[in-house]
């Protein structure tokens, strides 16, 4: 199977600290990868890297066989969903529709599907403002934001860290069918349980190396 | 004390009666501050940006400079606008000295710093995960700069409103640089420091309340524009 990201002989580091330290790793296509591994372990980090929004020390990513610094339009292709996630200061479709309108794209209907695919009701939810959503909704929103511009790859940071039984359900059925639909998901997160029932395939990461 | 409960009738009157001294001094006030907030704004916000949003070097004192410019004394503003202006200065020609345009420079010069220190801290303060979300979202270099600036602008707005509350309310530099001529660059400040070097309180009390009534809508967009920032 051709591997989506490669990486190889990544080292990166924070303040003289040795955060991640990937010899060698390839993540497929088409898969849903879970990440996990205690704090301080190199995830996040993982995930930034993946995301292009940062570079390593040493090393190099490749995003298929080419490698990210080079490819500004890789970048579109790529999205991360932050663990605390930030909305913009606009209407709830307004932040799920910016993706696209960077893209030069209006399509309202994306917009409502997009929401729909998080359980929340377009007609609801989407003239509130980032001010009436519970952190589980707005979590929700941030993910229905990187659906609606249909990514190649889907980059989840403790995505149920501080969200509630019922929109941890509703990320992971966002993010299998997204996965189901040709989309790459990689997932980092603590809940081992909850990761053991999405993940196609399993990483555990220690002290910024892979342990398993 | 009966001397102040008189000045507030007379004051009452001559506003509601449309006193034109009085009112000649409320548009002084209004037209060289309007002019002076074109420019500041102008001027300041694209620069205050810069200084908050790009990493560049000598940044840091860059930043120094405004911050202190902060402090600069208005008297002193007045000043260095006086001697460039005045008939011996390098601006001469321009023949702006005792003018609402000449004020409007001091004035802007005044407000200068302050739209571009809180511009930057505006910048500098928005939510270090908004660059994350632009670009995880795919926007490139102009696309995250553009949102940023939408995202900041209550703030923005605020930095603006801030300005003029300081620019509408000074007195040094419309003292030296308009000369308080009566019908013609006499300010609401000018003028209350003058009647009441007179002993005339009833107009220094009527254009108090003006300023007071400015101050105040002032203070009302400001809450206004705070709390719609936070939405």
């Amino acid at each position: 199977m051709t591997a989506l990201f490669s990486l190889r002989g990544i080292k990166r580091h924070y303040g003289g600290r040795l955060a991640l330290d990937i010899p060698r790793l390839d993540i497929p296509a088409g898969r849903l990868l879970g990440v996990c591994g205690p704090n301080g372990s190199g995830k996040s980090t993982l995930l930034r890297l993946l995301a292009m929004l940062e570079s390593p020390d040493s090393g190099e990513v490749l995003f298929e066989g080419a490698p990210t610094g080079d490819l500004r339009t890789a970048r579109r292709q790529v999205t991360l969903l932050l663990q605390e996630p930030y909305l913009l200061s606009r209407s709830v479709a307004e932040n799920v529709a910016y993706g696209l309108s960077v893209r030069g794209i209006r399509d309202e209907e994306r917009v409502r599907a997009s929401l729909l695919a998080v359980g929340l009701d377009p007609d609801l939810f989407g003239e509130r403002r980032r001010n009436e959503l519970s952190g589980g909704e707005a979590q929700r929103v941030a993910l229905a934001a990187r659906l609606a511009i249909r990514p190649q790859v889907l980059l989840m940071d403790e995505p149920t860290a501080s969200v509630d039984e019922e929109s941890a359900g509703r990320i992971a059925l966002a993010a299998r069918t997204a996965c189901e639909q040709g989309t790459t998901v990689v997932v980092v997160s603590h809940d081992r349980e909850w990761l053991d029932a999405l993940a196609d395939d399993q990483l555990r990461l220690k002290a910024g190396r892979i342990v398993a | 004390m009966d001397y102040i409960l008189d000045g507030f009738a007379v004051a009452l009157r001559l506003l509601l009666a449309g006193d034109p001294e009085t009112f000649s001094a409320v548009w002084a006030t209004l037209s060289s501050s309007a002019l002076a907030m074109v420019v500041a704004l102008c001027v300041g916000m694209p620069c205050g940006f810069a200084l908050g949003f790009f990493s560049f070097p000598g940044r840091r004192a860059a930043r120094l400079v405004v911050d202190t410019m902060l402090c600069f004394p208005t008297v002193v503003i007045g000043l260095l606008v006086y001697l460039l202006l005045s008939r011996r200065g390098p601006l001469a020609d321009l023949e702006m000295l005792f003018t609402i345009p000449g004020m409007a420079v001091g004035l802007a010069l005044l407000g200068l710093p302050i739209v571009m220190a809180l511009t930057a801290l505006a910048v500098e303060q928005a939510d270090g995960r908004l660059r994350q979300t632009l670009l995880t979202l795919g926007a490139d270099g102009w696309q995250v700069l553009t949102a940023t600036l939408w995202e900041v602008r209550f703030h923005l707005l605020g930095a603006g409103v801030t300005a003029f509350g300081r620019i509408v309310s000074e007195v040094g530099i419309s003292m030296m640089v308009g000369g308080n001529i009566k019908w013609h660059t006499r300010t609401i400040t000018t003028a209350i420091a003058l009647e009441t070097g007179k002993g005339e309180f009833a107009v220094g009390i009527a254009l108090g309340l003006v300023l007071l009534g400015i101050a105040f809508a002032i203070n009302l967009m400001l809450a206004f524009l705070r709390r719609r920032a936070r939405a």
